[in-house]
């Protein structure tokens, strides 16, 4: 009897757990969402030999999470200007990715299989530039630690058996203040691949913003510093501006 | 030959330099190439080829719906395969690289699902990325045949769809043709001794006229294309007046074309497949199917194309033709790129005759200085039989060194 009621009081606090946990993210995600969002990133990326190249691109979204679509197209150096990735997000599974190269003049769609490879030499993959909605992955809630001086919760997320990821699992912690996500840890079973760092945080729009984002690959001990400029939500943008037709409208 | 179009070029730089603001922009690189074949040709002694290019391209977006575009090329070299006139070229008619050319220039106008592009402008269509048997509105220079480039096509292009259909439909009233190895030079292959009268080539009037529906589903993505024009490579009509003089007249076939491509991602590997089938009212043109099939993959910092391109003649009716669309062909053909850090990487792209008769291998290794500056060295080994399209160049193997400043 004792033994059945401790299994089920088990049971229950999972239950909870997996509940508070998904709570907590689709609260996060619902505080972040907009209409649309714009911003001009810079990136540094830091080689293992601590080598530094810089890069731009800027970057439009339309919709969030689950049903949005995002364009990234770089403006510096000048050799990659004007390659662009559309990203479609699904809320039922991973995006679809479709990449502009204007010097051959071809899109080229990312295989899913191809997506744990580097977006044009950082350290964020094609599938960590894909938005990740709350019904695609498990949570649960692993309990509290601090980031930076700041209470957070720290959850794991699994994905769920349709979502294909190169990820098995990962580790988010979010801020018990204003809700905001500050860390990423991505794990391939049990080795730890990637993390991600997010500081500077504002509000803007009324949408607290992380203005820093620190990707660093473990394996590679390489990290891509992200810096978010002129960042702008619910800009008028429009549905057929985020299509393969009009990826190729590049400038 | 048509006259270009005196100072245009200067005029576009000058219409981009008064624009500006975040609706604007502009690129371009300065190139300096090397290149040294170890061996002479027969008709040719020259074994080093100094070349510079220069590329501007700028983009300006007027509002929501007009978008245009507008690029020039400028070039020399120590070959003459360079023309030494100072007009500008449109057309891309000329039988050398023009020093200066309009690269693009075309306006588009978009609105929900349709886009219309009007202009010089490059269209490609197909998936496949070594073989295109169904990218007819991209005719190429190839005057060292295993190094071309895309010429654009002054065309109207009209695209209507959304994300999972869309038709494209393009109308070129003026036929651009590919630019075919020099006769005077080593990629030609005329035999020593033997003079080659050039004639005024036969450039075919009225329209080219294409249609391709493209598909992107869940898990494939497929299109059919159409395309009732002229072939951009020529057939050649040889006449011998004297007994070492040849005269040679290009002419450019009618060609009908009925093709599709698909990409299927699968477990581990995409799979890409392209095929056409080509028809003619010309009598002295082949009818033909080419095909390539190829599969691809990324890991880490590498990736991987590889597949086989086949043709089957369904009627041969040409005597001498330049086609190394088809040239390429009962060949399997790779490509493969390693990524050493975010500044270096290396190249290899390949094609073996499968009988083996024919070798092509290019091999590079290139390098980013600061943000600017791109040094690229590499190395193209040609071997073969002389009766083999890849075999006849095998006198061509060549390095090169080239050094890029992009802005």
């Amino acid at each position: 009897m004792s033994s059945r009621l401790t299994a089920g009081l088990l049971l229950m606090a999972g239950a909870l757990s997996a509940q508070d946990a998904r709570q907590i993210v689709a609260e996060s995600q619902r505080r972040g969402r907009a209409d649309s969002q714009r911003y001009e990133g810079s990136l540094e990326v830091v080689g293992a030999n601590h080598k530094v190249s810089k890069k731009s691109w800027q970057s439009d979204r339309l919709g969030s999470y689950g049903n949005s679509k995002a364009i990234i197209r770089f403006t510096t150096p000048a050799e990659v200007k004007g390659v662009a990735l559309l990203v479609v997000n699904h809320p039922e599974r991973s995006s679809d990715q479709w990449m502009w190269t204007p010097a051959i003049g071809r899109d080229r769609r990312i295989a899913q299989q191809d997506r744990s490879t580097r977006f044009f030499g950082t350290d964020f993959s094609f599938e960590d530039l894909e938005e990740r909605d709350v019904d695609q992955f498990d949570f649960k809630l692993e309990g509290d630690e601090a980031v930076d001086g700041a209470a957070c919760w720290r959850i794991e997320s699994k994905p769920k058996q349709s979502k294909s990821s190169q990820y098995t699992s990962s580790r988010v912690w979010i801020r018990k203040d204003n809700y905001v996500p500050v860390q990423y840890e991505n794990y391939v079973k049990d080795k730890l691949v990637r993390r991600l760092v997010e500081k500077d945080i504002q509000n803007i729009q009324g949408i607290w913003t992380a203005r820093l984002l620190e990707m660093t690959d473990l394996g590679r001990n390489s990290r891509t510093i992200l810096k978010l400029e002129n960042v702008r939500y619910n800009v008028p943008m429009k549905d057929d501006d985020f299509t393969v037709q009009a990826l190729r409208r590049a400038m | 030959m048509r006259p270009g179009v005196p100072g245009a070029g200067f005029a576009l730089v000058a219409f981009a330099a008064v624009l500006s603001g975040q609706d604007f922009t502009q690129r371009g690189f300065l190139e300096a190439d090397f290149i040294g074949y170890p061996q002479t040709a027969p008709n040719d002694s020259g074994q080093a080829i100094g070349e510079a290019l220069f590329r501007y391209e700028a983009f300006y977006k007027l509002n929501s719906n007009w978008q245009f575009a507008a690029g020039i090329e400028a070039r020399t070299d120590t070959h003459e395969q360079v023309d030494r006139a100072w007009d500008f070229s449109w057309d891309d008619r000329e039988r050398r690289r023009p020093s200066f050319e309009v690269r693009q220039l075309n306006a588009t106008y978009s609105k929900r699902k349709l886009t219309l592009v009007l202009g010089k402008q490059f269209v490609r269509w197909g998936k496949a990325d070594i073989l295109n048997p169904t990218d007819r509105f991209a005719p190429r220079d190839y005057l060292t045949v295993v190094d071309s480039e895309f010429l654009a096509i002054t065309a109207v292009r009209a695209t209507y769809g959304g994300q999972s259909n869309t038709i494209d439909v393009v109308w070129a009233p003026v036929f651009t043709p590919s630019r075919i190895p020099l006769f005077n030079q080593r990629w030609s292959n005329v035999p020593p001794g033997i003079a080659v009268d050039e004639l005024r080539p036969s450039f075919p009037g009225g329209s080219q006229f294409g249609a391709r529906w493209n598909h992107i589903g869940r898990v494939a993505e497929y299109s059919l294309s159409f395309y009732e024009g002229h072939n951009n490579l020529p057939l050649f009509n040889i006449q011998q007046p004297l007994p070492l003089t040849v005269d040679v007249e290009r002419y450019y076939p009618h060609m009908r074309m009925y093709g599709g491509d698909a990409a299927i991602p699968l477990k581990g590997i995409t799979l890409k497949t392209e095929a056409a089938y080509f028809t003619s009212t010309t009598k002295t043109e082949d009818e033909y199917v080419l095909y390539v099939a190829q599969v691809e993959r990324q890991a880490g910092e590498w990736f991987f194309i590889g597949g086989y391109a086949g043709q089957v003649v369904t009627e041969h009716r040409s005597l001498f033709n330049f086609a190394p669309d088809r040239g390429l062909t009962s060949a399997f053909l790779g490509h493969a790129g390693y990524t050493i850090d975010t500044n270096r990487s290396v190249s290899l792209e390949t094609a073996v005759r499968q009988n083996g008769q024919g070798l092509w291998v290019t091999l590079q290794y290139s390098q980013a200085i600061g943000s600017h500056w791109r040094a690229t060295a590499g190395y193209t080994l040609i071997r073969g039989d002389a009766s083999d399209f890849l075999g006849q160049y095998r006198r061509n193997s060549h390095a090169l060194l080239a050094l890029r400043y992009s802005f």
